[in-house]
């Protein structure tokens, strides 16, 4: 243990050469460089499955086309499917909690801070451990065998019989890999969240996305390790021959959908309830409102979490369950609406009357109002039994979860980065162009999401390489590739806006949005140790009350 | 919640008051070899290997960093709270109570069983030299639990030094030690009354007729040899030296009287309203 006082922040000395700054960051072990790796290492793959989505719209422009053959499409939908839930959505939103939890509950790291490297690294690996199969994947010397079941892998097809070589067997490991470090994170959050909040901030002060972080954690714990479970057993099934998926030996591959969904339904929550506190924050301070309803936003919180547990088998409707087990998942989904409606009015509410300010994060999460209840209502659609025999696995269905990924996810995660942009470098993004991007993005994503129901009501099935002319699909799908560039613009704007800005951009000062949360408190960037000293805390707006004195928020509580 | 307790809490320091943690690379490191570990599986057992070498050097690495103190930047005298200490409310508690309030700290289990070690070895090594004539008699036996070829052995052979069997029977011994060292520690503050007298005395001797009846399964060498008054002698002095040992120890208030908010810190700082 050191004992002297060392030079605090020493890592990041700008006469330091490229190596050792690496360096730096690799050995890490401060909650706020691990967050920053996270989110970058998260757009990073981001940037390689939007690359995978455009070559499947490429593929998908015109009838009978042959970019890609067909075994590289059912590759490039499983990577690009896998790669979003596993690698971009989860690290990058576990990234933000990383960053902003400790600051915002007032403490100077997590409860585990190396768990926290171990987590970050193990989700690093793992992701690479899934992108080597493209070397791996055919035995070490065949190149492009990546994995190609779907990202939900359903067995059979990943049984030895019909998946040779090791292409699933990296998929599986990969994501079991980066699966460890997902749950090492979301125990460290718990742990952070119950013990390290400063003086004075009790569980109801403390700030939403804090809450939402925490649900988030305990869903995780929940629902990853039954999936792990479930890769363990394939991996009995593929390497030492159990049966547990193969129905010729007494095996069941329902039992598979049963297991996968139990987790990946739940993981739908795991991917937006962390958006729901990107937006929870950023509503009421450009509205210059206190958030409406804060215990009901908690209780909406801790429903929606706890129902999502019940109601995997509404991704399972056509497989022939018995009908009052439908209607039941039905009934339990359709449960769901209700808390996440409450959610959706106090946004509202707390808009309403407020003096709104349109900068870039507010237009973001204004976007990411309108995609969400538009994928919701979809959502509840196919949560009518019916309906969803008609419609399943066609691309109404890919229609839907893509306005609630991308047009709730990745909207909010956008708004959080122009948001906190400014705290983690202490420079803000260029408001002209951040307000290019959400225009561009949002034109791209109605561009190629809006037409997907069409076509899919139209009847065509999802996971098709190509498709015949003469159905009306051809329409529908070249305008949902017109609609790629669009969207491609917009994240080259954001990634010249980050350049630029971290360079050159107006220096932002501790609180440039006039917030009301403990991390606007410190400076920006924030000193490794957080806080010079610890803060405390009054009411759930505590740099409110510290701005203003003579009306503080306790004097309400 | 005694005055006591209250003081206790509020001595309590929030974590990383005083410093931030120290840079280290070994989670990485362990990160990269639990990787590996699983790549290993369907690439070549070269990788399991290096992954599993790689794991480990970094588990190692990360645990130093942790004890036995935690390796931290110091930050500037002043960072800490300004803030009065945090208050709580006086819970009205139950009636109920439940012993024991107080225990000796495991620690103490773990020196408590090694000191005793040694007096029990002591002990059986001198009836080694005494009665058996060998002072590697007694560890040869002790090897016994695990080796198959000591039984099989003819007692001149128990009688000579054997580097494998010397090697088993130490990491028996103190595995053992520490262990029930650790069980006097947990065991002692609930014993009735004299706990010397309770671990040293009597709990040794009605382990010894548990061992007496069922040593013929266990170490059927020792059943031939052993001489059971030496046994339980040597047993009473591991008991009496751990028992001592421990109970020197300055006993630590466990938590539960606290509420499971006070365990958790949860709403632990709640500041009451003017
Ligand atoms: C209002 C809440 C929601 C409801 C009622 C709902 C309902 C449904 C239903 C019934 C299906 C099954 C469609 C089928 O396979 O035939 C489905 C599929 C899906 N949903 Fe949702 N959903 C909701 C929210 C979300 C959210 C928030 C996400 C992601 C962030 C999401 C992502 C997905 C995905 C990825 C699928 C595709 C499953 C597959 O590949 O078959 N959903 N949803
Ligand atoms: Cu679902």
């Amino acid at each position: 243990m050191t004992t002297v006082p060392a030079p605090i922040h020493s890592t990041s000395d700008p006469r330091m050469g490229l190596g050792e700054r690496l360096h730096g960051w690799a050995v890490s072990v401060d909650h706020k460089r691990l967050g920053i790796m996270y989110i970058a290492a998260g757009l990073i793959f981001f940037v390689i499955a939007g690359l995978e989505a455009t070559l499947m719209r490429l593929q998908l422009i015109a009838p009978l086309n042959d970019v890609l053959t067909p075994q590289g499409f059912n590759q490039m939908f499983t990577m690009h499917g896998t790669t979003m839930v596993f690698l971009v959505g989860m690290p990058v939103l576990l990234g933000f909690g990383n960053y902003l939890i400790p600051l915002m509950i007032g403490a100077r790291d997590m409860a585990f801070p190396r768990l926290n490297a171990f987590g970050l690294w193990l989700f690093v690996f793992g992701g690479i451990l899934l992108y080597y199969s493209w070397i791996g994947g055919d035995g070490l010397y065949g190149l492009g065998g990546a994995p190609d079941t779907g990202w939900f892998a359903y067995s059979p097809l990943t049984s030895k019989a019909f998946s040779v070589g090791h292409a699933t067997d990296y998929w599986i490991l990969g994501i079991m890999v980066s699966g460890f470090g997902s749950m090492t994170t979301a125990i460290n959050f718990i742990a952070t969240i119950l013990c390290m909040r400063c003086p004075g901030m009790t569980m109801m002060r403390m700030p939403l996305f804090v809450w939402l972080m925490l649900t988030v954690a305990i869903l995780v714990l929940v629902a990853l390790p039954v999936l792990t479970g479930a890769q363990v057993m394939l991996l009995l099934d593929r390497f030492l021959g159990a049966h547990f998926f193969d129905p010729q030996q007494e095996g069941s591959v329902i039992l598979w959908q049963h297991l996968f969904w139990f987790f990946g339904h739940p993981e739908v929550y795991i991917l937006v309830l962390p958006a729901f506190g990107f937006i929870s924050e950023i509503i009421p301070v450009f509205s210059r409102k206190v958030i409406f309803g804060y215990p009901l936003m908690v209780a909406a919180t801790v429903s929606i979490a706890f129902i999502s547990l019940g109601v995997w088998a509404h991704h399972m409707f056509v497989i022939g369950m018995p009908p009052w087990l439908n209607s039941l998942f039905a009934a339990s989904t359709f449960l769901i609406a209700v808390p996440t409606g409450m959610k959706m009015f106090n946004w509202i509410g707390t808009m309403w009357g407020g003096r709104i300010r349109f900068d870039t994060p507010m237009l973001f999460a204004t976007g990411f109002l309108v995609m969400f209840l538009f994928g919701g209502l979809t959502g509840i659609m196919l949560a009518v039994v019916p309906f969803d025999w008609q419609l399943s696995d066609s691309y109404f269905v890919v229609g839907h979860f893509h306005y609630v990924l991308f047009g709730g996810t990745i909207l909010a995660v956008f708004a959080a980065i122009f948001y906190w942009f400014p705290k983690a470098f202490g420079r803000m993004l260029s408001e002209p162009m951040g307000q290019w991007t959400f225009w561009l993005l949002m034109i791209g994503l109605t561009l190629v999401f809006l037409p997907m129901h069409m076509s899919g009501i139209l009847g065509m099935p999802r996971r098709v390489y190509t498709y015949q002319p003469g159905r009306g699909f051809e329409i529908w799908n070249l305008i949902s590739t017109i609609g790629v560039p669009f969207q491609i613009a917009a994240v080259l704007l954001l990634v010249i806006n980050v350049v630029k800005s971290l360079k050159s951009g107006r220096v932002a000062g501790p609180d440039p949005w006039d917030a009301w949360t403990l991390e606007w408190e410190t400076a920006s960037p924030p000193p490794s140790e957080n806080f010079r000293k610890i803060p405390t805390c009054t009411s759930a707006r505590p740099l409110w009350d510290r701005k203003h004195p003579e009306d503080p928020d306790s004097n309400y509580e | 919640m005694s005055a006591r307790d209250h003081e206790k809490i509020r001595g309590r320091e929030a974590p990383y008051l005083r410093g931030v943690p120290e840079s280290t690379g070994a989670p990485m490191i362990a990160a990269f070899g639990v990787t590996l570990l699983f790549a290993g599986l369907i690439t070549s057992p070269m990788v399991m290997l290096v992954g599993v070498i790689c794991m480990i050097v970094g588990f190692i690495g990360w645990i130093r960093t942790v004890f036995p103190n935690e390796a931290l930047e110091m930050l500037p005298i002043g960072s800490e709270i300004p803030e009065p200490a945090p208050r709580f409310d006086a819970n009205p508690r139950s009636e109920r109570v439940s012993l024991p309030e107080e225990i000796q700290p495991y620690r103490s289990g773990v020196l408590g069983g090694l000191i005793g070690g040694i007096a029990m070895a002591a002990v059986a090594i001198g009836w080694g030299v005494l009665k058996a004539g060998s002072f590697w008699m007694p560890i040869n036996l002790l090897a016994g639990i695990f080796l198959p070829s000591v039984e099989a052995a003819n007692v001149d052979a128990l009688k000579v030094f054997h580097l494998d069997w010397f090697i088993t029977a130490v990491v028996i011994h103190l595995v053992g030690c520490v262990l029930v060292g650790l069980v006097y520690a947990i065991a002692l503050p609930i014993a009735p009354r004299r706990p010397v007298l309770f671990g040293g005395v009597v709990a040794p001797i009605l382990w010894t007729g548990v061992l007496y009846g069922s040593i013929g399964i266990i170490n059927p060498a020792l059943e031939q040899h052993v001489s059971w008054r030496w046994f339980i002698a040597s047993q009473v002095a591991f008991g009496v030296t751990c028992g001592f040992v421990i109970s020197r120890w300055t006993k630590v208030p466990t938590m539960q009287k606290w509420s499971l908010q006070e365990r958790f810190h949860l709403e632990g700082n709640r500041e009451t309203k003017p």
